[in-house]
């Protein structure tokens, strides 16, 4: 347990050191809001009672998420495969699972502060306007409900290479969040593609922050779709980490 | 080299301290799809010893490491490491290693090598003294640097100490020079010797014949994934010494040419003559002596392929 916190340790100061990924994981999603802020869609209603300023807060919490998970896991990943430092690891007394989780935690942790940033700036420019337990109800709901995106994100560190990984996370990070509505809501899309939002987690999960705030019930669908991303990525990371494994790549 | 020794009584339980053997090979084969890697290889060492594993690429050499390792498993056969299974003894933190990385550096990117090694001592549960380990791979100079930061031999140090740091029993080195040069390579082995000294098992992986002779106690000769020598390093002075002595001689006289000094074999093509020698200048002077008419006389050293013919004697050439 104390070489696994240990690890844990070295991997989260190895991710907050590195300042370049931090101003582009952390820095991306607000930038990208504030492009988006405008004052005369803001006060736009879409498709029901969302006012747009909400929508457009909760979709960039969401983006938020899916680059620091795609870039926390996914790039870096496929660079410490390639390097050879993963199978270094491979032959030392932690179990081989604990690389992949501390992957995910450290996922996890870098996708808080992201949510919480995204938060700090809707409420001073975003024109958002929510109790303090709301706030943290959402980041609350909004970080947890990250799990799949950092599951994504190891799970695509796993299938590229480190020549691959920057076209791939780049491609990811735009067709999750384009036609999973969080640039254009998806009740503006043809029928076509609001279905096909329907099959993709990035609309889930901003769909469960807009829940939230609408007062609506955390609707069931959403947390299933959810859920079977993660059970589908994990699925997928353990077979390819196997494969690699029989390999001996890995 | 089928050594049926008095074996396995397979040892219940990793209890015995000295019990014999660091590793053992038995009956074991590894395939890679249709490619056999290895073919049915039997092999022990005992602990203490240091061993070369000495072969061209493609010989098997990774692949047994990487059997030792657990990151591979046999097609077929039994792979124990100190009395247990590979898993086991990397899992008891008794196992380092240095791997083959290819292009890639084998350490995290963006931390500095002190970093780099206390996480590697955390990880196990009686790590080597940090200081230690800096001195024994001589890392010093360099410990505030970012690994991505050492020249290609640094990086090979750094390398070795994070194989020591967990303090084995056992460590394999999987060309672990590949990356240095001469100066570099000197001081490595002289590391590696002192790390023997300590009564610790060192596996390692070579295709340098030189390397391989003045290092280890033992060298194990594989090719074609099967074992083709084993002995100390003397028996490879010979097979490093052998030469090609090749001439153009009117009349040839094939037997006469095979009884002559230090001659193991002989080639004769029309005019030209090649015969193998274990001692080129002992068989050059048995030409003179023997008045033997030669013109466009050449000796020329042989390749690692050919020393090991010569290794391990006519006729059994061929992996």
């Amino acid at each position: 347990m104390i070489q696994l916190l240990a690890f844990g340790r070295f991997e989260v100061v190895r991710l907050l050191r590195s300042w370049k990924f931090l101003l582009i994981t952390v820095g991306f999603p607000v930038v990208f809001y504030m492009l988006f802020l405008d004052d005369r869609s803001a006060g736009k209603v879409i498709a029901g009672t969302v006012p747009w300023r909400m929508y457009l807060m909760v979709s960039m919490c969401s983006f938020g998420a899916l680059v620091a998970s795609l870039t926390a896991a996914g790039a870096r990943l496929s660079t410490e495969r390639a390097s050879g430092w993963a199978r270094q690891l491979r032959i030392t007394p932690i179990p081989a699972w604990s690389y992949v989780a501390t992957k995910i935690a450290a996922s996890m942790l870098v996708i808080l502060p992201v949510i919480v940033l995204v938060e700090i700036v809707g409420a001073a420019f975003g024109g958002v306007e929510l109790p303090f337990s709301r706030w943290v109800e959402l980041a609350a709901l909004l970080w947890v409900t990250s799990l799949p995106f950092a599951v994504l994100g190891v799970f695509i560190g796993f299938l590229v290479n480190a020549e691959t990984a920057f076209p791939v996370v780049t491609a990811l990070m735009f067709v999750l969040g384009y036609f999973g509505g969080l640039f254009t809501p998806v009740a503006n899309m043809p029928g076509a593609l609001r279905t096909a939002a329907r099959i993709l987690p990035s609309y889930h999960h901003a769909g469960l922050g807009l829940a939230l705030l609408d007062g609506h019930s955390l609707g069931v669908e959403h947390w299933l779709v959810l859920a079977g991303y993660v059970a589908a990525l994990g699925f997928g990371v353990v077979v390819k980490h196997r494969i690699e494994e029989a390999r001996g790549i890995a | 080299m089928k050594e049926e020794t008095a074996t396995p009584t397979r040892a219940p339980e990793p209890v015995a301290l000295a019990s014999g053997a660091a590793l053992r090979f038995h009956a074991v084969t590894h395939r890679y799809g249709a490619h056999v890697a290895l073919d049915d290889l039997h092999l022990e060492v005992a602990r203490g010893e240091t061993v070369a594993l000495l072969g061209p690429n493609g010989a098997g050499k990774t692949t047994m490491i990487s059997l030792l390792l657990g990151l591979l498993h046999p097609s077929a056969g039994d792979v124990e490491v100190l009395d247990t299974s590979p898993h086991a003894a990397v899992a008891g933190g008794r196992v380092g290693a240095m791997l083959q990385t290819g292009s890639g550096s084998g350490l995290p990117p963006g931390v500095t090598v002190r970093a780099a090694l206390r996480l590697v001592r955390s990880l196990y549960r009686h790590p080597a003294p940090f200081d230690v380990t800096v001195e024994r791979a001589g890392i010093a100079p360099f410990l505030s640097r970012q690994t991505h930061r050492l020249s290609g031999g640094q990086a090979q140090r750094v390398r070795f100490a994070i194989a020591i740091a967990g303090n084995p029993d056992l460590v394999f080195l999987d060309e672990p020079t590949a990356a240095m040069d001469v100066a570099g390579r000197r001081s490595f082995w002289g590391m590696i010797r002192q790390f023997g000294r300590e009564g610790r098992t060192t596996v390692f992986a070579t295709h340098h014949l030189q390397e391989a002779d003045r290092v280890a106690d033992r060298v194990v000769v594989v090719n074609h994934g099967r074992l083709v020598a084993d002995g100390p390093g003397a028996t490879l002075k010979a097979a490093v010494a052998a030469r090609h002595v090749q001439f153009v001689c009117d009349a040839p006289d094939e037997k006469q040419l095979d009884s002559l000094e230090g001659v193991t074999d002989v080639e004769v093509r029309g005019r030209g003559v090649r015969l193998d020698s274990l001692d080129a200048d002992a068989t050059v002077r048995a030409l003179v002596e023997h008045q033997i008419a030669f013109s466009d006389l050449e000796v020329k050293g042989v390749g690692l392929e050919e020393a090991f013919v010569a290794l391990t004697g006519p006729g059994r050439a061929a992996g």
